[in-house]
């Protein structure tokens, strides 16, 4: 069975982290994001997976080739010259994607992170006998998305509207479709594009703990030091003293000095956090460190290789790489 | 001189509780003047100078707070210093002249030579001994301490002008609009008993001008804005000083040190930090010290009560005071600070150019930081009383009245 991955874009929204490497490449959780999902396919038999692509295609290759020989699985590039937006390379990875089994593929945009019912959509699918079916999820304000308007009991859809203004339904378009090869024949190669609005990266990061504690997963951390939902890489290094969590993700070769509080915040590789600082709410990009008794939260940013002085107080600080931080960000800013 | 009988008095004016408004929301709980500075309160500093006087027969406070305020600290500064301290009570505000008029007969009780007058609210070094010799020298009626200080900011102060070689007091005016000079009176004066002869007339002279054919008086070239005024009231600057300027009657002493006056609470930071320094030249030995191993470690100038428990992985500086009581938890940052008494600190929290209040308490990982801007109003974050910051609430740039509990950030807000 076979998979293609929409990479496709730029990933403005996610800089400063993805000034630095591709948005599939984003850790999330401690593991590339792209990752998360060729695992969930190989998990239920896919054995190739085609990534549509448009930029820096040469990193995103090389590290592909690492995940080729590790998972066992093909994974190749279809190369858009131009952004075509979702439905686009479909069309262009067609050759890819078409085989002789006539069998049905999986289409998923690079930014979702969910359970992946994959196996229960195959089932569904050849269930109802259509030619596509897409996954959907029930949102509490489904006007910032797509809503498919369907038939609760059966499942066919009526009609998609996007971003209504009055309630039409609460299912929107999770990003998962699986599709027969004859969709792609209605498919002509010319740009369309649709728009999704950006998944709060932080608040993934809670459901996706949270999904990691439902199924009692021994990667979360324990002991008395930690609060909730954590990840700790096994070779990052926790002080004494420290208070970890609610929803905390401390990424390989991270050093968290002692005196530490971090909460609802991502730490990525190779970050050191020195003794007594305070962060929240926060990502902090590979490498960076954050200085002593210094203080980050409400949505800071720190691109990679940032360094945070001693005592410093950012408010919102989005901070692109490679920067020093000597005095305080009071106030939600760029620092370029 | 030497072995000379003349005695020195040393008056201080410490004003009243509608003068302490500006210091609010710590004035709530102290009189401005016992407001500490530098681990000490703030009329300490001009008293403890006046000790190097030689010759001081005694230190007199004068205000219109109740007696009651000062009886504590007065007996126990007497004690310490070993020189009689006494707190007068004006029954209403006189004016820096007139209050010291009004205690007259007590003042010049030990017939003293000389006479001191101290304003509370200026934070400077005090140059007391060498005033006093160079106003001997002048052998005027009064010598005046005054400072250079940046055009812009004279304006502020009462300006004046004195002979670069005779080091006379030349013009004196108060406030001007326009600019006069950049060289201002300090606050700190030092006159022989004449002064009181000096503010008779300017009684005798308010009299008179009731009379409408009287008119020349000096009072009245001076008097165009000075209506009615109420009767004992008599300003040291307006009415002593303008008048008697070019009259060989009054001199200048200029100091090079800092001069600060303390008009609000981000300025008591700053003159506590001043004081601190110059406690490194002084007197050393109040200073602490500790280099986190035993003793948590210092950076700068750092007061700490003797009561106070410091926990040594904190670390203390540069420009901190902290006072009696005070527990200071495992890694707690404190830069440019002053913790009052009874303060707990609980573990990595961080204070940072702010002032908080007696018994307030900060949870873990919490933080109280001001911008360091001491003329801004919201410059520097002050806690009053028993004030609460929960566990990692950041407090940023605001003034907290008494008995709050914080427990979402805030920034920029005065929180009643």
């Amino acid at each position: 069975m076979k998979a293609l991955i929409l990479v496709g874009g730029f990933g403005t929204r996610l800089r400063p982290l993805t000034l630095s490497v591709p948005k599939p490449l984003v850790d999330f959780a401690n593991k590339p994001m792209i990752l998360h999902q060729i695992e969930a396919l190989k998990a239920i038999g896919v054995t190739e997976v085609v990534l549509a692509i448009n930029y820096q295609p040469e990193v995103m290759l090389n590290f592909l080739k690492d995940f080729e020989a590790k998972l066992g699985i093909k994974i190749t590039c279809s190369q858009e010259t131009e952004p075509l937006g979702t439905a686009g390379p479909l069309a262009l990875a067609r050759d890819k994607l078409m085989d002789k089994s006539g069998e049905p593929f999986f289409v998923l945009n690079s930014d979702v992170i969910s359970e992946y019912p994959l196996k229960e959509m195959i089932a569904f699918h050849k269930s109802h006998g259509g030619e596509a079916s897409i996954m959907v999820t029930k949102v509490d304000e489904p006007s910032k998305y797509g809503v498919v308007v369907m038939n609760e009991a059966t499942g066919h859809v009526d009609k998609f509207v996007e971003k209504p203004k009055i309630f039409v339904g609460n299912k929107i378009n999770a990003g998962i479709y699986l599709l027969n090869p004859s969709v792609l024949d209605r498919i002509q190669l010319r740009p369309t594009s649709i728009e999704k609005e950006p998944r709060d990266y932080i608040t993934g990061l809670r459901l996706y703990l949270e999904s990691l504690r439902k199924k009692s997963s021994v990667k979360l951390a324990t002991g008395s030091h930690i609060v909730g939902n954590v990840l700790v890489d096994e070779t990052a290094k926790i002080g004494e003293g420290c208070l970890i969590g609610p929803d905390v993700a401390i990424g390989p070769g991270c050093v968290v000095e002692a005196g530490v509080r971090l909460s609802r915040c991502t730490v990525m590789r190779g970050v050191r956090i020195k003794k007594h600082a305070c962060i929240s709410s926060s990502i902090i990009g590979w490498h960076s460190t954050v200085g002593q008794w210094a203080r980050v939260e409400n949505m800071t940013i720190l691109g990679e290789d940032v360094h945070v002085c001693d005592e410093i107080y950012s408010n919102g600080g989005v901070v692109l790489p490679h920067k020093e931080i000597k005095s305080s960000i009071l106030k939600p800013e760029i620092v370029m | 001189m030497e072995g000379s009988e003349e005695m020195v008095v040393a008056v201080i004016m410490v004003g009243g509780p509608t003068i302490g408004t500006r210091f609010r929301p710590l004035s709530f709980n102290v009189p401005e003047p016992l407001f500490p500075l530098a681990g000490h309160p703030m009329v300490h500093h001009p008293i403890s100078a006046c000790k190097r006087i030689r010759n001081l027969a005694r230190i007199l406070l004068i205000g219109y707070y109740e007696e009651k305020e000062f009886t504590l600290y007065v007996s126990s500064i007497s004690n310490e210093l070993q020189v009689p301290v006494r707190y007068l009570k004006e029954d209403k505000p006189h004016g820096s002249a007139g209050g010291l008029y009004y205690f007259r007969d007590i003042i010049m009780e030990d017939s003293p030579s000389h006479i001191f007058l101290l304003n509370c609210d200026v934070c400077c070094s005090f140059p007391l001994p060498d005033m006093l010799e160079a106003h001997r020298k002048y052998g005027g009626m009064g010598t005046l301490l005054v400072i250079k200080v940046s055009a812009e900011s004279a304006n502020q102060f009462g300006e004046l002008v004195a002979d670069p070689n005779t080091k006379e007091l030349l013009h004196y005016t108060e406030k001007p609009e326009t600019f006069v000079s950049d060289l201002i009176n300090c606050g700190v004066y030092v006159f022989t008993p004449d002064i009181f002869t000096a503010i008779e007339s300017v009684f005798a002279n308010r009299e008179d001008r009731a009379n409408p054919l009287r008119d020349t008086s000096f009072e009245s070239l001076y008097s165009s804005t000075r209506t009615s005024v109420p009767k004992g009231f008599v300003r040291l600057d307006q009415d002593i000083l303008s008048p008697l300027a070019g009259k060989k009657q009054l001199y200048t002493y200029e100091t090079t040190d800092f001069w600060e006056q303390i008009k609000a609470p981000g300025i008591s930071l700053k003159c506590s930090a001043l004081y601190l320094s110059r406690f490194r030249a002084t007197a050393p030995g109040l200073l602490a010290s500790g280099d986190g191993t035993k003793k948590a470690k210092t950076v700068g100038e750092v007061y700490v009560h003797p009561s106070a428990k410091v926990h040594p992985t904190a670390k203390i500086g540069p420009n901190v005071s902290i006072s009696a009581n005070v527990r200071v938890g495992a890694g707690v940052r404190l830069i440019n600070s002053i913790i009052l008494d009874d303060v707990e600190l609980k573990e990595n929290a961080v204070v940072i150019n702010s002032i908080v209040g007696w018994k307030s308490s900060l949870g873990r990982w919490a933080r109280v930081q001001g911008d360091g801007n001491y003329n801004s109003k919201l410059g520097i974050s002050l806690l009053g009383e028993a004030v609460t910051v929960e566990d990692e609430v950041v407090v940023t740039s605001c003034i907290v009245l008494p008995n709050k509990a914080i427990n979402v950030s805030v920034q920029e807000e005065i929180i009643l």
